[in-house]
């Protein structure tokens, strides 16, 4: 078990470095040096010491491979750097903003996996009943309609139309329940089909058939022996959809103006702000790896024939 | 039926495309004496806040939209059954590396690659299509390294071996059939997360030129009226999941049962 774990974190540390140090070998070939950007922004006229000086404040003066060893030491110390465009440390910015980006996520998260689990064990209780069809048509959408469109008609809808939520000036439960819903709806129909997969197993089984047998009505015996199967492919599910869940938060966070991490880092790469955009890169990375690697540990504990 | 209904619904869609794009329109024409006009013959879904023709901008919208669907599936397709290949056959480092490799990119986050990657190369239909490559070859890849596998286990292969025809012939003949219904698939959900990272990053703000329509931008751009003119935002909205839709339901072939 300890070498199982040792080997996932090897493997955990190998993908966030590959893909941080993609990003950062990148990000320094890009076209337009950040000095000459600020120092063309601010409108002063630099020789060469000024340049330098900048050069050494924002490390990016040495050899490659020496910059971005820095990086790592500064990321691992908290140390992310400073914003080219406001001046500001990143780290402390997007300790800011992180629990705007995290209450949207884990909350949409933890609503479509309470809905789609209820969803899908109405839809496997009633194949072809409204739930049925309900979680079909969610997965569809999820699939088929844009994010962003669908939180402009919310918006419209709770907002405008029936005046239930002020989503722009009112409290911070307010302003949050659009953004959470959106990543919600767009997660809950697959969450559902999941579920309701789970739950067709049990039913096909001869324990269900005992059940029954015994004399359980047909919801009662699939709730008691089917909970457990259903939400554990529902779980199997869970990881990738939290990896990407990342994603859908920053749609969420720019249509409904939440001052979340992705809400910032699309006002970055309006003005190229690599510096923010490096840190950003490496956090859902990191995120996106520890939910693989853990999801991949959490399963093989649950069931030893995989390792 | 529902394929007859697909196909119908696919060659309404294209017809009336034509219709409009060889029509009468031009999606620049401003006309501010026929603003917010409701739909007639001259103008089939109305005309936006300058006078502009909504369809004629709703069909040349689909040109981003769809160059990026046609990268990407070909793209993901070729660099998936190179790596698939790799996956199946070749020796143990690289085939080791390839699958590793897969499953990396299997985890990147597309809308923030495209966000990188829109800092980087400025924003269009070529950066969108390159983020979403960044993913869609790897399930392509591993599907095909898998299903590779489980055929190089059947006996016609191993006698298509024996009898001594070459590899790309015996690739050919008896792994590509095999290959492509779950291709298909792939690729169904592939174009449409291609038409909505398009629309995404236009309504962002991303787009390549915001002068030119494209649905996402168009969406932004008449977002004001959603209150006095549904029409004008809600037309393209239907549109993107219309096209998606039946992009889905033409490339993946289970769907349709």
């Amino acid at each position: 078990m300890a070498t199982a774990a040792a080997h996932l974190l090897g493997r955990l540390a190998l993908s966030w470095l590959a893909v941080v140090a993609v990003a950062f070998v990148l990000l320094r070939f890009m076209p337009g040096d950040p000095v000459d950007v600020f120092l063309a922004h601010v409108n002063v006229r630099s020789g060469p010491e000024t340049v330098a000086a900048y050069r050494a404040q924002w490390d990016l003066d040495g050899s490659l491979a020496a910059q971005f060893g820095r990086w790592l030491v500064g990321f691992a110390t908290f140390d992310w750097g400073v914003s080219f465009e406001t001046g500001r440390p990143v780290a402390a910015d997007f300790v800011a903003r992180l629990p705007y980006s995290a209450a949207i996520g884990f909350g949409g998260m933890a609503l479509a996996v309470a809905g789609g689990f209820g969803l899908g064990f109405l839809a496997a209780h009633r194949p072809g009943g409204v739930a049925d069809v309900l979680s079909r048509g969610l997965a569809v959408a999820g699939q088929a309609l844009p994010a962003f469109a669908v939180g402009v008609v919310l918006l419209w809808v709770f907002g405008v139309r029936l005046r239930w939520i002020d989503a722009f000036g009112g409290s911070l439960v307010e302003r949050l329940l659009l953004p959470t819903l959106l990543v919600a709806f767009f997660s809950m129909g697959s969450m559902a089909r999941l579920a309701r997969a789970g739950f067709g197993d049990v039913k096909r089984s001869p324990y269900y058939r005992t059940a029954l047998a015994k004399g359980r009505s047909d919801a009662g015996a699939l709730w008691r022996h089917g909970w457990a199967a259903g939400f554990l492919t529902l779980i199997a599910g869970l990881a990738p959809e939290l990896a990407w869940v990342v994603g859908g938060t920053a749609i969420a966070e720019i249509v409904f103006g939440v001052p979340g991490l992705s809400e910032r880092v699309v006002q970055a790469v309006n003005h190229r702000d690599y510096v923010v955009i490096q840190a950003y890169v490496a956090l859902v990375a990191l995120w996106v790896a520890l939910v693989l690697q853990g999801a991949r540990l959490v399963r093989r504990s649950l069931d030893p024939r995989l390792s | 039926m529902i394929r007859t209904v697909v196909a119908a619904a696919g060659t309404a869609v294209v017809l009336s495309m034509l219709w409009v794009g060889f029509g009468p329109g031009d999606p620049h024409a401003v006309d501010l004496s026929n603003r917010l006009a409701g739909p007639s013959f001259a103008y089939p879904l109305g005309t936006d806040h300058l006078g502009r023709d909504l369809a004629t901008r709703l069909v040349v919208g689909a040109l981003p939209s769809l160059s990026a669907v046609m990268i990407v599936l070909t793209g993901g397709l070729g660099l998936g059954l190179l790596a698939g290949s790799l996956i199946a056959l070749a020796p143990s480092p690289l085939r080791d590396g390839a699958q590793w490799l897969a499953e990396t990119a299997l985890a990147v986050p597309t809308l923030v690659t495209a966000l990188v990657l829109s800092a980087l190369f400025g924003a269009g239909v070529l950066t969108v299509a390159a983020a979403l490559l960044v993913t869609s070859w790897a399930p392509y890849a591993l599907t095909i390294g898998a299903l590779f596998d489980r055929v190089r286990g059947q006996s016609y292969w191993k006698a298509t071996r024996a009898l001594g025809s070459t590899d790309m012939a015996a690739i050919r003949r008896h792994m590509l059939p095999n290959v492509w219904p779950a291709l298909g698939a792939l690729a169904g959900a592939d174009a449409g997360r291609a038409i909505v990272l398009v629309a995404s990053l236009g309504f962002i703000g991303l787009s390549a030129d915001t002068g030119r329509p494209e649905w996402g931008a168009m969406i932004h751009e008449y977002r004001v009226f959603l209150f006095t003119e549904p029409r004008l935002v809600l037309a393209p909205i239907v549109t993107c999941t219309v096209v998606t839709v039946l992009l889905h339901l033409l490339l993946d072939r289970s769907a349709l049962r």
